[in-house]
């Protein structure tokens, strides 16, 4: 049984980001492999043996008590050193880097460190609809669409690369990225969730973590969505 | 310059009254051309004419607002209807759920004599309403996610209505506040009264952590359960009106039947508040219920409506809060959901993730509107039958009777397709 890890809901669960957790559950399933979603809430131990890791989105007090409670519980450094995947979204992504700020006053908090990433207060806020283009590790290219919605602006360090190059948009920092990528670390801004738009990523996550290749999945519905997303914004 | 502005400030009314009959003839324009009520329109019109419109139609009447993230319009009907029905004095109330500054300066300019007012009032609006408006008793019903793409933060509005209730000091309303929500019994400490009322809320997502010092809330386990902080202390409040099933508990232990007629579980928590404001406001518990057995659509809510070849059933949801009320009310199978992202609705649909689509299974669903596609993606990987019929009319016209549940712009879209406005 493969276990999708969905962290702390009720603190980083803003935008139905707990709909990337189904994604990979059925995505899973339909390949004949089991799976479940353990949904772990402050107070439950994290458990050790996930395949994906998930984190939001969330507001600035529910960020600072997700990082001590990840930091304190521990178990997210080794299953990532274990071979997992974490997947982190919007302030999801911002917490999982160095350091992040919170408040009318940008007080800088401390992230989890998984990250070479920093995020400080853009000159606006960046909300709307997002497109970036991400190589696959074939080499080849593939949309992704999204809505972001974050104060942040994120600059990466050199042990991060940027996970795609943004089309429409403003990602990182509107500086042409998107996201960042270090091992089996991968955060994103794009919420909505992000995953349901563009399966080719979530099972980029699934064979990061499994280590094998999985089967295509056509969905003739899915990509009549991702049709009209893009043309939105095109 | 400095003189015309000073001659408009030394003669408001002259100005109101001219801005009230501009914006009357832009919504009756607006009616002609089949636009919609003219409203919203006539209160824009309004305001630009007299900026100070909202503040001088308030001044000198007895003011009631109804404000938080669901429920706002039936509560406000609810409201109306129970002071109508004691017969104390004339009312003007913005039906028609307009509930920004001008949409209530619009309601108001229809009935400039009215001694009260009953204001459904947006929740961006609230510290305007408590500054301009000193309304007597002020009802805070819940908060949730919703817009956030304009929102961001569900908090921001919290602080604002705190901060609008300690500047208002002893002048400031009587809050009637919904004491399951750690949000609004936090914006209420800022009142120099309240009472409270414990609601049958069910959703309770956005409020983990203690408003006040950002400790994770915790749960006692009484029979009924309640929040508390083990930080700082604050804590679900004693109520004096209590949900019980379909009736209100008054402290006393009396039980009422508010003799709603309509339909949900979430309706009688509207009508306790309601009730509680009326009480509040002097009028007898039984005007109160009397008064609430003849609200039925309110601004179109729950109406059946003829569309093409069906009798349509429309119920509006607006964000995950109020789609986890409107599915259990849906009776018909096939069911249209109707989806739109345009500003009235959010233009994130992300939501669509938090609500729990998964209680349709076994049901089939026409997905309609301009984002029917996404809702078609989240109802496939929530293993539920659906078709993709973006039209709105096409996606009703197929059943004798059927419930139509919809985001705001589909719903208004719906309500003129049936005639109902």
């Amino acid at each position: 049984m493969k276990r999708i890890v969905l962290i702390y809901q009720s603190l980083l669960g803003l935008y139905g980001d707990r709909g990337n957790a189904m994604v990979l559950r059925s995505r899973l399933e339909a390949r004949g492999i089991d799976a479940e979603i353990i949904a772990v809430e402050p107070g439950d131990e994290v458990p050790p043996d996930g395949l994906v890791y998930l984190l939001g989105g969330g507001e600035d007090a529910a960020q600072i008590s997700a990082v001590k409670l990840l930091k304190d519980d521990g178990t997210i450094y080794k299953a990532i050193d274990g071979g997992a995947v974490l997947f982190a979204v919007c302030a999801g992504y911002q917490i999982t880097g160095n350091s992040f700020t919170v408040g009318d006053d940008d007080r800088v908090i401390e992230g989890l460190g998984l990250l070479d990433v920093d995020t400080r207060r853009g000159p606006e806020r960046a909300v709307g609809e997002i497109l970036t283009r991400w190589r696959r590790p074939d080499g080849s290219d593939y949309l992704i669409t999204g809505f972001e919605n974050h104060g942040g602006f994120t600059t990466l360090g050199p042990q991060a690369q940027a996970l795609a190059t943004v089309e429409v948009g403003v990602g990182n920092a509107n500086d042409g990225t998107e996201g960042a990528v270090q091992g089996h670390v991968i955060g994103t801004y794009p919420h909505g969730p992000v995953l349901a738009r563009n399966p080719a990523l979530a099972d980029h996550l699934l064979e990061l973590a499994l280590g094998e290749t999985l089967s295509e999945l056509p969905s003739a519905e899915i990509e009549e969505l991702r049709r009209q997303r893009i043309a939105f914004v095109r | 310059m400095g003189g015309v502005s000073e001659r408009h400030h030394s003669r408001p009314g002259v100005r109101v009254r001219l801005g009230a009959a501009l914006g009357e003839v832009a919504a009756l324009g607006s009616r002609l051309a089949r636009r919609g009520s003219g409203a919203s329109i006539r209160g824009q019109v309004l305001t630009r004419v007299a900026p100070q419109a909202f503040r001088h139609l308030l001044a000198g009447r007895r003011v009631l607002a109804v404000s938080g993230t669901n429920g706002k319009t039936t509560t406000t009907h609810l409201l109306a209807a129970a002071v109508r029905a004691a017969d104390v004095g004339d009312v003007v109330s913005n039906a028609d759920g307009a509930n920004l500054s001008y949409g209530i300066a619009s309601a108001l300019s229809t009935d400039r004599h009215a001694p009260i007012a009953v204001l459904e009032t947006d929740e961006r609006v609230v510290r305007d309403m408590i500054e301009y408006g000193r309304p007597e008793v002020l009802v805070f019903l819940n908060f949730s996610r919703d817009q956030l793409d304009r929102h961001h933060e569900i908090k921001s509005l919290a602080k604002s209505w705190r901060r609008a209730l300690e500047d208002a000091g002893a002048t400031g309303p009587v809050i009637v506040g919904n004491a399951t929500d750690p949000l609004v019994v936090w914006a209420a400490q800022g009142a120099r009264k309240a009472i409270w009322v414990e609601t049958a809320t069910k959703w309770n997502e956005d409020s983990a952590l203690c408003p006040e010092c950002g400790a994770m809330l915790q749960v006692d386990d009484g029979a009924r359960p309640r929040w508390y902080c083990a930080e700082c202390g604050l804590r679900q409040p004693e109520a004096e009106y209590t949900v019980a099933g379909n009736a209100i508990r008054l402290s006393s232990g009396e039980l009422i039947d508010p003799q709603l007629n309509v339909p949900g579980y979430f309706n009688v928590s509207n009508a306790a508040c309601a009730l509680a404001a009326a009480v509040e406001f002097g009028i007898s518990e039984t005007d109160a219920v009397s008064g609430f057995a003849t609200v039925t659509s309110p601004a179109g809510r729950f109406a059946t409506a003829k569309i093409g070849k069906a009798q349509a059933r429309l119920i509006l949801a607006k964000n995950p809060a109020g789609w986890a009320e409107a599915l259990p009310l849906i009776e018909t199978d096939p069911v249209v959901l109707a989806i739109d992202s345009v500003a009235a609705d959010g233009k994130d649909v992300s939501w669509l993730w938090d609500v729990p689509y998964e209680v349709l299974r076994g049901r089939n669903v026409i997905c309609a509107g301009p984002r029917a596609q996404d809702l078609a993606v989240r109802l496939s990987y929530a293993e539920v039958e659906h078709e993709v019929v973006p039209d709105l009319f096409d996606a009703v016209n197929y059943a004798k009777q059927t419930d139509v549940v919809a985001t705001y712009t589909p719903f208004q879209r719906y309500l003129k397709l049936g005639g109902l406005r």
